[in-house]
């Protein structure tokens, strides 16, 4: 099977980074990463694996992976002994999940939006072990049906209706075309869905999030992540991320990742500079004296997501033959 | 009998207890349906104010919706509750001597608001205005329990309002009614707004507005394929089956059904099945009394699926829909159940309906296994169709002609499309299925260089490229 080099993706990359901090703070809860098992649909390359045994080798680790030739692949890059592949798809690895009383962290990380990946986020929220963490990622990508004329966006928009209505905060409005807008959409959807799973008048725990992201590589991705955490708690959850820039306890706006393609000789001419609190886009600016987008004001907003992303941003390495 | 004996077996009471009004009878309705209720109660004001027009009869008028942690609120400016109509407006059920109310109305047993104030909180403030009757009524959270007080006081307001209507405000809301409007807002608001968009489609089309938090709600109506321009008189064409009547008592009964869209493929239907899209909750009967949706996409006995030689719903019929609606001055004479969102089939009137509405689908079920496996010409039949709401169909059809049915009870008129049949004619062409390991269809979809294309496309393309084989052998 063909995959594309998810490793090599620069928002994408950022996006697992602040993952890995959104667990890093599970310890300001109590948690002992000791007391987890990491499930994840790591792809051919396990990348995700890799980062976490780096960050977390005392979890355990378990990859869902349907296809048997990308499990062939995974076995090639098992980042170490640990990682545990089972040869199965989500929703039969989570129809047979039983966590009791064991804490996990989940990574259901869909390439498309399809109403089956709410179904499985459901079915996995009514089981999940209170302290469990979990990370969704589906498209959330209009783009191609935004550029089509209006009988084609209507067709799209009545279909997605149709396919979503159970899910959608309103069932009869228009569809959003802008893509922040959208990927606020989608997290609403998700919001309803975690809603229908574990409603406040009859289930003691929440799905309480921490922080969400939209970003693209080619397709626009919207991210969530949360935790599974008692409801009459959850003040301790918006201590424990309060400092976290990135922190969306609230259900707000996803934060966009759009980190601008960057030179390692530029960042680290720029890295000095780096945490600055103010103007960081014109800062950046001025401190590499010339554009890094089209205008003024676009490179600016380039450099000011370099800034806010900067810790998060991977080194990818050039060689030459 | 002694004294002794008399003074034991002395008078039962048997008046009612608070406890069963407040807390019993809230019980067998949904929060969902008892804001219907308290909607129902401004359309029945509308019709009371009888200042509408026939085509847009609720133009104007609207009701506004808002709800919090703390708060549950139903503002509308639809006429107001008349002085005269206070003893069935507040008490529990309908008392004998109240005044007749306006022919359409759907209250029947006086229990609609009361029912959905209990069930929402325990503190309600009723504020309303119909012309010169100004007042209002506060229902404190003592009352709610209290068994001898059953009274309430109702207070002149000075301040008139600009327009004519109720607000009702109800706090101290009851358990599990407060996480709906605060924790699982957006949850309960997206289901509300659901429910409104179609259980009150025909209603929203007439004119009428809801604001659900501010959110203005859209209609959701079925609307059926209907060719208005077919080829000749009785020439076929995709266009719904029609059937009206007016029965003695005065019920008024108009019956449409058809195709919503042209009929599945065999990968839709299997995708349906599989992956649940939800096409085929747009599928089904939708039975509206009085303007009020009471069965929205039904698919089972209830209305004819299943029954009587009428195949089961199953997704293949997905493309079939039928809409049939009861008038009646006297909503006593519907066949609604006593929460007005549901369908008392044991009714006659509704029984004999639904021998129509059977002998309707059959033409559609008939038409869907007839032509199974031919979608492409069947979209081909479809394109020429307009999509035709209830109220255009029924506009329309005083264009077409109408055959009386005399054998058939209700007596009544009824339309019957010609659909176009397939011709007999000895098959030219045969199904090839099979099913393959996922890995490998997808393999050969690489391999064709057409990944995530339809299985059925990859088989087509496997088959197309060995016949050009063997072509040249």
């Amino acid at each position: 099977m063909k995959h594309p080099p998810y490793f090599l993706r620069f928002n994408k990359s950022a996006d697992r980074f602040a993952m890995i901090e959104a667990i890093r703070h599970l310890s300001k809860l109590g948690c002992n990463f000791e007391d987890y098992t990491y499930h994840s649909l790591g792809g051919p390359f396990l990348e995700d694996f890799r980062l976490m045994y780096e960050y977390f080798p005392e979890m355990r680790f378990i990859s869902i992976e349907a296809d048997a030739d990308t499990i062939k692949r995974q076995k090639f890059h098992k980042p170490c002994k640990k990682v545990v592949l089972t040869h199965t798809d989500m929703k039969s690895f989570i129809n047979q999940y039983e966590p009791r009383d064991k804490k996990s962290i989940f990574w259901l990380d869909y390439t498309g939006l399809e109403l089956s990946h709410f179904e499985e986020f459901k079915s996995l929220l009514e089981k999940i072990a209170t302290g469990s963490m979990i990370k969704i990622t589906v498209s959330a990508d209009v783009r191609d049906y935004a550029k089509g004329n209006e009988q084609e966006k209507q067709k799209f928009a009545d279909e997605f209706r149709a396919k979503f209505r159970k899910l959608l905060p309103n069932p009869v409005a228009p569809i959003p075309w802008k893509k922040d807008e959208f990927a606020y959409l989608v997290q609403h959807m998700l919001k309803i869905a975690a809603e229908q799973s574990l409603p406040a008048a009859s289930s003691p725990v929440v799905f309480q999030p921490v922080s969400s992201f939209y970003y693209s590589d080619g397709t626009c991705m919207l991210t969530l992540t949360g935790i599974v955490w008692n409801r009459d708690d959850v003040k301790s959850i918006f201590t424990a991320y309060r400092h976290w820039e990135f922190v969306n306890t609230t259900w707000s706006m996803p934060c966009l990742i759009e980190i601008p393609v960057l030179t390692n000789k530029e960042r680290l001419k720029l890295q000095p500079l780096l945490p600055c609190a103010h103007q960081k886009g014109q800062t950046l600016l001025t401190k590499l004296g010339y554009l890094v987008d089209n205008n003024n004001s676009n490179s600016s907003i380039a450099l000011e997501q370099y800034a806010l992303f900067h810790r998060y941003s991977p080194y990818f390495m050039q060689g030459f033959p | 009998m002694t004294t002794t004996e008399k003074i034991k077996y002395a008078t039962i009471s048997a008046s009612p207890v608070k406890s069963f009004f407040v807390s019993m009878l809230t019980r067998d309705i949904t929060l969902e349906d008892t804001i219907l209720d308290l909607l129902d109660n401004c359309v029945d004001g509308i019709i009371r104010s009888k200042k509408s027009d026939r085509d847009k009869p609720y133009k104007g008028y609207r009701a506004e919706i808002d709800f919090n942690a703390d708060l549950f609120t139903i503002s509308d400016n639809c006429g107001g509750i008349p002085w005269k109509m206070h003893n069935y407006a507040f008490r529990m059920g309908k008392p004998t001597n109240t005044p007749v109310d306006a022919a359409g109305t759907v209250g029947v047993y006086g229990i609609g608001m009361k029912r959905a104030i209990f069930k929402i909180g325990k503190y309600c403030l009723i504020t309303t205005q119909n012309g010169p009757d100004r007042y209002e009524i506060e229902i404190a959270t003592p009352w709610f329990t209290d068994e001898k007080d059953w009274n309430l006081t109702p207070k002149y307001t000075r301040k008139p309002s600009t327009e004519d209507g109720t607000t009702i405000v109800i706090g101290a809301l009851n358990d599990g009614i407060k996480e709906q409007f605060d924790k699982d807002r957006d949850k309960f608001t997206g289901e509300l707004i659901d429910i409104i968009s179609t259980n009150y489609a025909y209603i929203i089309n007439k004119g009428f507005q809801v604001k659900i938090n501010g959110q203005t709600v859209k209609p959701r109506d079925t609307k059926l394929i209907f060719d208005i321009n077919p080829l000749g008189d009785k020439a076929p064409a995709i266009q719904p089956y029609i059937f009206k009547t007016k029965t003695d008592d005065g019920v008024e009964v108009f019956l449409a059904v058809g195709f919503t869209r042209p009929i599945p493929t065999q990968s839709e239907i299997e995708s349906e099945q599989e992956q649940k899209r939800f096409s085929s909750e747009d599928a089904g009967w939708t039975i509206i009394c009085n303007d009020r949706t009471v069965v929205f996409c039904d698919r089972t006995e209830l209305t004819g699926w299943g029954d009587a030689g009428i195949p089961r719903f199953h997704t293949q019929f997905i493309a079939i829909s039928g809409i049939v609606e009861f008038k009646s001055d006297d909503a006593s004479k519907l066949p609604t159940t006593t929460t007005k969102r549901g369908i008392n089939a044991n009714l006659p009137i509704y029984a004999q309906i639904k021998n129509k509405m059977r002998e309707g689908m059959r033409q559609f079920t008939d038409y869907t296994n007839k032509w199974k496996g031919k979608a492409d010409e069947v979209k081909k039949q479809m394109q020429d169709g307009n999509l035709l709401s209830l109220n255009e169909i029924k506009e329309f059809s005083q264009k077409v002609d109408f055959n009386r049915t005399i054998r058939s009870f209700p007596a009544g008129e009824q339309y019957k499309p010609t659909l176009p049949m397939p011709k007999k004619i000895e098959p030219t062409k045969r199904r090839i299925t099979f099913v393959k390991d996922l890995s490998e269809i997808n393999r050969i979809a690489e391999y064709l260089d057409t990944p995530y294309s339809d299985p059925s496309e990859i088989g087509v393309k496997c088959f197309d490229i060995v016949l050009e084989e063997a072509k040249q052998e």
